[in-house]
């Protein structure tokens, strides 16, 4: 079952990196001119961008070779920052990931106590706060929500930086803040949804009935509850990803932080088509990693599919 | 502990007003009432409100008086946490739910232990406690590190009641503890019950649909109907001389409890069939009514079909057959291949090999190369069986369409089943499970069928509907000539409409023959097991 | 964005009541805006014309309710005529997806075998890229104008309206009464369209709902970023990137069309989840 699982991915994979590589054949204008950038066009450059690209070799040859070497980790040049890729993406890498932990972090703090309080009481105060904050968490975009943030923060309530990235360390932790509350909201938003539904149908089993029947405690009864609802939970976990990824890009954006996101951004308006094919692969590579890793912790979690999978 | 449980003036209350009337009753302690009724009657909502654990919407009210506490209801979270599991427990029914899937059975145990034990115990001490409570129920200590879905029904019942009983409760609720598990455990599970319900002098509330379940197994019973207790007193003198009709009806349905005979001839006479039903009436047994039957003129015939599910075979080489005008039973627990069989017959399903002829002539696999003239089929499940977005009219002018008969055939068709002509505007959401079965046998004959399948499409009913439904079929089939495949699990059902009968056992017929002669002097093992489990409760004990 | 599909079906199992007041909220606001997406060009038909002397007026300003922007746009005229394009677009790709998810779906879950097994990897290649950064991109890179993003967003939106009707047909397709009209010999078209989707409808419809409130999410988001509308248009996504310079000057320029967008989205979401409950529940045996 597992390989099977491993096999789909890769070639889903595969298939995408197609589409990815045949971008810069498919990008409007002229292909050299769009390689070529802000660079003058004399004959020895365009020659020197044929020879790079290997623009005269067969088509296929020239993925071959663009898969080779992004698999070794080189991507080509920017044009827009006339640096390589693989370092452009490094030197942002860092802001990105610190940004996207903080938020998933904060997230989870709030939206798994709360989901299971919002299930446990429903009908309650806590629970139409708890669904209130679902909707409207799902329903804000990202950088609205963020521009709010900044409005209030930068004009009434000073407390937080509002724009970059501070001069690292706890600086950089600090400037942080506000855009991982911002990416917070929606990626709580989401796992509360995912521990409520769980959990409100985890309280209606029999097990739960029969828990509660013998005197267990309310503590303990929620907590059998939670350890069976997290199986959705985790299987949810590749939604949470993918809502983190357009989350980071706008999230940055509005805070004007140099992270992957603003790359991303810059290099699609740019037309910087060797990072744009660099980010993109990175990020299915990343959520095919992930929902992989959620399909392993879904095997941990449940002894009957653990029995299942050992059994073949 | 002395006293006796009591529960006075019990009352509970629903969204719409009250759902079960007052009642009271009383259980010496090692004693157990049954308290009995069919889906719907209220005996499990009496259950749970007596364990506290009502749904939302529903409250309860009068007094339940434990020798240790008397709760006033309705009662508050507190009174209830301390009541729940040391005082009251309770048993649920379906032992492949009531468990955590995802939690050790030991765990699951210890958590009761732990949670009545006014001191932290140490590991070795709830281990310790753990395996005695494993021991009560017969099962080996190494129990504890198994996880539910290694453990097979009964043994999983038997984890609940080790994990139920783990505190000694006064009261043990069991809310009907066998019908998920297979015939051959229940008498074993309600043994072990009663055993240890003797030893601690544990008083026991047995709910249950089955009358004969409870023949030797409690002192009292309690017959509860729609919300209210109409009949209650010894077991024994409620089962030899029950006073009231209702009890008399539930009696009659079990074939462990009645003379099969007597009861089909008050069955065909009560619903006032006609001629030749009267004929079957008169005559010294039902099964040898030969109505219409010609032997010599099969119409399916079925030979050696096998049947895979993946690796799985479900059939293995099924060979059988209907006459025309006859009504042929299939007989089997679940599992044994007789719904696939039917299935197979009726294309929905494709056999891996062998022949199903119609009328002599092969049928390919599938729906592809059958009619609707030839064959019908009445599903088990009423709920799903008729389309909820369509109303009951138009699922019948499609089928009347489909057989070329004018839409005005609609009303008709409705007062052949027994429904007055306004269902043709109803929603299936507006009817019982009896009404819509009845639409469902509409819909099936509107296209004139020469065969009728019917795939267990009595035994989602309770039993008064399932009567209605029978005699239903019972005169359908003598005024239409129709033939009629019956697929059942329940030999009372078989034997009061079927000619011959063929019993499945793991995807092989076992034996056949004449229903009379098949149920009366059972020749294979299994069949003499299956008849001898349908009736070993009316032994004396 | 494919949330909807976990949300959708994960929702279906309870029932609550929920407050009708904030559903009449919602349709009211809908109702409005949705006014305003039909007359809007005709309310303030001069939305988009410049002036230089009037730039950067604070709210309350003599003539301008909402203050004016740098360019002297007037914010109130600016976010009336802006609500078509910020609406029109996503309701378009809810329909659109729509429309694809029922034949798709209904096909794949009814017929399953190989058309099935095609139609599954198609939405797996669409689910494994997130759909803002494809909507990014592709935009982006090819420079797609607002109703080539309106397609390529429908494209992007189908996969879960495909999972989430077939998966609704797989379930329906197995109950008894679907056998019925296959007893009847009907044929699979017949089946699938007037016996199998009529029950899958509240299903579908719930879904739509909060395909537009994720999709007018999914458009401002992209229109924001500079991708998608062009610039100069008045559109609510655009007023949040051009008036985020000013916003000491002028905070109305980006709190009203934030907080419209967000009232928008979340309206829609409430009204989508409350008649899911609702249509469930009537259809419900």
């Amino acid at each position: 079952m597992l390989v099977v699982r491993v096999l789909g991915t890769l070639a889903i994979l595969l298939v995408l990196s197609i589409i990815v590589f045949s971008m810069l054949h498919l990008a409007p204008g002229d292909i050299v001119k769009n390689l070529l950038g802000n660079r003058a066009s004399s004959p020895e450059a365009i020659a020197a961008i044929r020879a790079q690209y290997n623009l005269d070799q067969p088509l296929y040859m020239q993925y071959l070779i663009w898969l080779g070497n992004a698999l070794t980790g080189d991507f080509g040049q920017s044009i827009r920052l006339q640096d390589s890729v693989s370092n452009v993406i490094g030197s942002r890498l860092g802001i990105t990931a610190a940004l996207s932990g903080l938020a998933f972090l904060l997230a989870l703090v709030v939206a798994v106590p709360l989901g299971v309080q919002s299930a446990v009481r429903s009908g309650s105060w806590i629970d139409r706060f708890a669904t209130g904050f679902g909707i409207v968490g799902l329903s804000a975009p990202t950088f609205a929500v963020g521009l709010l943030l900044l409005y209030v923060f930068a004009f009434y309530v000073p407390i937080f930086p509002v724009y970059g990235a501070g001069d690292g360390g706890l600086d950089t932790l600090w400037h942080l803040v506000l855009p991982a509350v911002t990416l917070a909201l929606g990626l709580g938003a989401i796992i509360l949804k995912l521990t409520r539904t769980a959990m409100l149908r985890e309280l209606e089993t029999d097990y739960v009935t029969f828990g509660r029947a013998r005197g267990l405690p309310d503590r303990q009864v929620h907590l059998i509850a939670l350890r069976n609802a997290a199986i959705p939970i985790v299987t949810g976990a590749s939604l949470v990803l993918t809502f983190l990824v357009g989350g980071t890009v706008l999230a940055e954006t509005t805070f004007a932080l140099p992270g992957l996101g603003t790359l991303l951004q810059g290099s699609v308006l740019f037309k910087d088509i060797a990072v744009v094919q660099a980010l993109t692969l990175l990020v299915a590579v990343t959520i095919a990693t992930i929902a992989l890793l959620a399909d392993l912790a879904y095997i941990f979690l449940d002894p009957r599919i653990r029995a299942k999978e050992s059994a073949q | 502990m002395t006293a006796q449980v009591s529960v006075t003036a019990l009352t509970i209350d629903g969204p719409a007003g009250v759902v079960v009337a007052p009642f009271d009753f009383s259980i010496a302690p090692g004693e157990t009432l049954a308290l009995i009724g069919e889906s719907g009657s209220g005996k499990t909502l009496s259950a749970k409100a007596i364990a506290g654990l009502l749904p939302a919407g529903f409250t309860a009210r009068g007094t339940i008086a434990l020798s240790s506490a008397t709760i006033e209801l309705p009662s508050t979270d507190a009174v209830w946490r301390a009541t729940r599991g040391r005082r009251i427990s309770l048993l649920l029914q379906d032992p492949f739910t009531s468990l955590s899937p995802v939690h050790r059975c030991g765990t699951q145990i210890g958590m009761t232990i732990d949670a009545a034990s006014a001191t932290r115990l140490s590991r070795d001490e709830r281990t310790a406690r753990i395996t005695r409570s494993l021991a009560e129920v017969n099962l080996p200590a190494d129990v504890a590190r198994a996880y539910p879905h290694e453990l097979s029904g009964g043994m999983r019942q038997r984890v609940a009641i080790a994990a139920a009983l783990a505190t000694d409760p006064e009261l043990l609720i069991a809310d009907e503890p066998t019908t998920a598990l297979d015939a051959s455990n229940q008498g074993e599970i309600l043994d072990l019950l009663r055993g240890l319900q003797e030893k601690r002098g544990m008083a026991a509330l047995l709910i249950s649909h089955d009358l004969g379940m409870v023949r030797g197994r409690a002192e009292h019973v309690l017959v509860m109907r729609h919300g209210e207790i109409v009949e209650r007193g010894v077991t024994s003198s409620v089962l030899n001389a029950p006073s009231h009709p209702y009890t008399r009806a539930l009696i009659d349905a079990d074939p462990s409890l009645t003379d099969r005979s007597a009861r089909v001839v008050r069955g065909a006479s009560g619903a006032g069939v006609s001629g030749s039903a009267e004929a079957k009436a008169t005559g010294t047994t039902a099964d040898s009514t030969t109505v219409s039957v010609d032997a010599t003129a099969d119409l399916v015939v079925a030979t050696a079909v096998t049947k895979s599910f993946g690796d799985k075979t479900v059939l293995h080489g099924v060979s059988i057959t209907v006459g025309r005008g006859e009504t042929v039973g299939v007989v089997g627990e679940s599992g044994s291949g007789k719904t696939t069989i039917a299935r197979c017959i009726a294309g929905l399903e494709r056999e891996s090999s062998g022949v199903i002829e119609f009328e002599g002539v092969a049928l390919a696999p599938g729906r592809a190369s059958r009619t609707p003239k030839q064959m019908q089929i009445v599903f088990q499940d009423p709920y799903s069986s008729l389309n909820p977005m369509i109303s009951v009219g138009r699922s019948l002018k499609l089928a009347l369409r489909v057989a070329g008969r004018p839409a005005s055939d609609l009303n008709g068709l409705l007062q052949l089943v027994e429904l007055p002509a306004d269902f043709a505007s109803k929603r299936p959401a507006e009817l019982s499970g009896g009404q819509r079965q009845r639409i469902a046998i509409a819909r099936a004959l509107a296209v004139q069928p020469q065969l009728l399948i019917c795939d267990e499409s009595v035994s989602a009913l309770d039993v008064s509907v399932q009567k209605q439904i029978l005699d239903l079929l019972a005169k359908l089939r003598v005024d239409l000539g129709l033939s009629i495949l019956f697929i059942s699990h329940d030999l009372a059902v078989v034997r009061q409409l079927a000619d011959r009968v063929y019993v499945l056992r793991n995807g092989n017929v076992v034996e056949s023959g004449q229903c009379h002669d098949v149920l009366t002097s059972p020749q294979h093992p299994y069949t003499q097991s299956l008849v001898a489990a349908s009736i070993h409760e009316a032994a004396p004990h | 964005m494919s949330s909807t599909e976990a949300i959708v079906l994960a929702k279906l199992p309870r029932s609550r009541r929920r407050h009708p007041l904030a559903v009449w909220l919602s349709l009211a606001l809908l109702g409005v805006v949705t006014f305003l997406v039909l007359f809007g060009n005709l309310i303030a038909p001069d939305a988009t014309a410049q002036s230089i002397l009037d730039s950067l007026l604070p709210p309350g300003s003599p003539g301008h309710l909402l203050g004016t922007d740098e360019l002297g746009r007037d914010v109130l005229a600016l976010t009336i005529a802006g609500a078509a394009s910020a609406l029109v677009g996503p309701v378009c790709v809810a329909l659109g997806s729509m429309v694809l998810g029922i034949l798709l779906g209904t096909v794949s879950g009814y017929l399953r075998g190989p058309i099935d097994f095609i139609i599954g990897r198609w939405t797996d290649l669409l689910f494994s890229l997130p759909l803002l950064l494809a909507a990014i991109v592709v935009a982006g890179v090819f420079g797609a104008g607002y109703w080539m993003t309106v397609l390529l967003l429908i494209l992007l939106f189908s996969p879960s309206d495909i999972r989430i009707v077939r998966a609704g047909v797989m379930e329906q397709a197995a109950r008894p009464f679907v056998e019925a009209a296959q007893m009847l010999s009907l044929s699979k078209a017949r089946i699938m369209f007037t016996q199998v989707l009529p029950n899958v409808w509240s299903l579908i419809i719930t879904n739509s709902m909060l395909n537009v409130a994720f999709a007018l999410v999914a458009f401002s988001s992209l229109s924001f970023l500079g991708v998608g509308v062009a610039p100069g248009t008045a559109d609510w996504g655009r007023q949040l990137t051009d008036g985020r310079a000013i916003m000491i000057d002028n905070p109305a320029a980006v709190l009203v069309p934030a907080l419209l967008i967000i009232g928008v989205a979340s309206a829609a979401n409430l009204v989508g989840d409350w008649l899911g409950q609702r249509l469930t529940r009537t259809g419900r045996s």
